[in-house]
């Protein structure tokens, strides 16, 4: 099953509003020039991940959990 | 300046058991020049200089009672300010924590100072450990000692562990390694130093910045030291439930100088293609000379390596971010700038780009590990330039300029993702007098073979005896 894409490309763009509204869900309350610094790194950390296209479905994740 | 400050651990090992110096001559020579010098070096948050007075007198009393000796007996040693030490303060070089002291040592503070080495104090990171450069803003940055003149950075996140050492102000220490922060330090300092296997080494007591890709281990002036100091630290750990029941090998036996019918990879794209000239000129001279010496090389290119950027954002972000989430809603000013704005950019990774991250990294680790298949060990530059100068933001490599901290863990940070054991040590020094790193990668728990080429490599080549100016 390699190859399948199973992201979709059409993630909004974020803007600072958008950021600072997903900040305040959080509980972080950031000053607008600390929203504008952040708002590249995040816009990049995002585009990063989604630009990688080619996950195989039966791919599990490196976590694990131990009963003991 | 005494020599014993330039003593291996190995020697002061053989000297101390041998009766041939005191440990109490060792511990008062490295605190007096502490004292001498720390003041422009900053390698140590906290000195412990009276309680490891006491633990040489007391090494030294058990000498002369002809008592069985640990394989560190009286060698003094530091460890990076996010160890837990009992009684001690442990402030991970943060204001957060500037005054709190852990009620229990972690587990390889614990071993080491049972096989008898003594700790000398806490050494100088970059906040939390979330930093290549080494920066502090709230203890001072670490000067390099390759460099007097200008204040250039150690390499982080372990810049004190890497400016003592080679300033000669302890002859090994702990860093702890999340994206190189052992092996870019000691790529920078002129060191050896290795990240073993994840689970080879418990973590327990030791502050996270990330759990499922934070390393511990030792960072010496030689491999030999390497593996002493690695061997009473590795091994299952109770406390630490990812910690291997593998058995630990007798790593300095494995240090044989053989490396016949090795097959080295020499990772090439990504890697080599990407490095300063000198990096490159450097790492190319030391595959010729393992090939001499008997190894086949051959170039290897790791398909998925483009990822590792993303995934260790999707990955490491919302890990630390997790850690420190209360203290960013309600102590946010004490973190430095830098710090404080990495921390929170893990608030904005959804759940489902964490668990892409983690399944792509079990994609990248598996094509590594079929690498290893055919090969014994990879090698490439630990970092593609020298220690840059500190507010220096962008560098200089081949014809392009690119911003220093990406560019100092680029080459380390895959094999964080992927656990497997990486060692840097010294292989050239740049025009401007500074040092180079060889990565040395090797299979899942096979640091016995990583630590044998790197020593194999030290005995035919000596970068790595070369005093640092502010050290001699």
């Amino acid at each position: 099953m390699d190859g399948i894409m199973r992201y979709s490309p059409g993630m909004e763009k974020l803007t600072v509003d958008t950021l600072r509204i997903l900040a305040r869900a959080q509980g972080l309350e950031l000053t607008d020039a600390e929203l504008t610094a952040l708002l590249p790194l995040v816009e990049g950390g995002r585009n990063g991940l989604a630009a990688i296209r080619d996950l195989p479905v039966e791919s599990e994740p490196a976590s694990q959990f131990r009963v003991f | 300046m005494s020599e014993l400050c330039w003593t291996s651990m190995t020697e002061l090992a053989r000297m101390i058991a041998g009766k041939k110096v005191s440990p109490v001559d060792v511990v008062q020579a490295h605190l007096d020049r502490i004292t001498a010098i720390d003041g422009k070096v900053k390698a140590y948050i906290t000195v412990m200089g009276e309680s490891a007075l006491a633990a040489a007198r007391a090494a030294e009393a058990a000498v002369q009672s002809g008592a069985p000796l640990g394989p560190l007996h009286g060698v003094p040693m530091g460890l990076k300010d996010l160890y837990c030490t009992k009684g001690v303060k442990t402030t991970g070089g943060s204001k957060l924590l500037g005054e709190w002291v852990p009620g229990e040592d972690a587990t390889v503070a614990a071993r080491l100072a049972a096989a008898g080495a003594i700790c000398l104090g806490k050494l100088n990171m970059h906040e939390f450990a979330y930093g290549p450069e080494g920066l502090n803003p709230h203890y001072g940055t670490p000067w390099n000692p390759w460099d007097v003149a200008t204040h250039r950075i150690c390499g982080g996140s372990s810049s004190g562990s890497g400016a003592a050492v080679a300033a000669g102000l302890c002859p090994g220490a702990l860093g702890s390694d999340t994206g190189g922060s052992i092996r870019i330090p000691s790529s920078l300092c002129g060191l050896s130093g290795i990240k073993p296997t994840y689970g080879r080494v418990s973590r327990a007591g030791v502050l996270p910045l990330a759990w499922s890709m934070d390393h511990v281990g030792p960072m010496c002036r030689s491999v030999a030291d390497c593996a002493l100091m690695l061997a009473p630290m590795a091994g299952y750990d109770p406390r630490d439930p990812t910690t291997s029941v593998l058995p630990v090998p007798d790593y300095g036996a494995a240090l044989t100088g053989q490396i016949k019918g090795l097959r080295v990879g020499l990772l090439r794209s990504f890697f080599l293609e990407s490095a300063g000239a000198a990096q490159r000129a450097a790492v190319e001279a030391a595959a010729k000379l393992l090939e001499s010496q008997g190894a086949t090389v051959e170039p290897v290119d790791l398909k998925k390596v483009d990822l590792a950027p993303a995934v260790s954002h999707a990955v490491l972000a919302p890990e630390a971010y997790a850690y420190h989430e209360e203290w960013l809603k309600t102590r946010a000013t004490e973190y430095g700038p830098d710090v404080r704005e990495r921390l929170r950019l893990g608030a904005f990774v959804t759940g489902a780009e964490y668990l892409k991250g983690q399944r792509l990294r079990a994609l990248f680790r598996d094509e590594v590990d079929q690498v290893f298949a055919r090969l014994d060990v990879l090698l490439a530059p630990t970092t593609p330039t020298a220690a840059t100068a500190v507010g220096q933001s962008e560098v200089r490599i081949g014809d392009g300029s690119f911003p220093v901290r990406p560019s100092l863990i680029r080459y380390t940070r895959p094999f964080n993702l992927t656990g497997h054991p990486a060692a840097s040590v010294p292989c050239g020094f740049t025009t401007d007098g500074l040092p180079i790193g060889l990565q040395i990668v090797g299979r899942p728990f096979d640091e016995a073979t990583v630590l044998r080429v790197a020593d194999a490599y030290q005995r035919l080549t000596d970068w790595h005896t070369r005093r640092a100016p502010l050290g001699g």
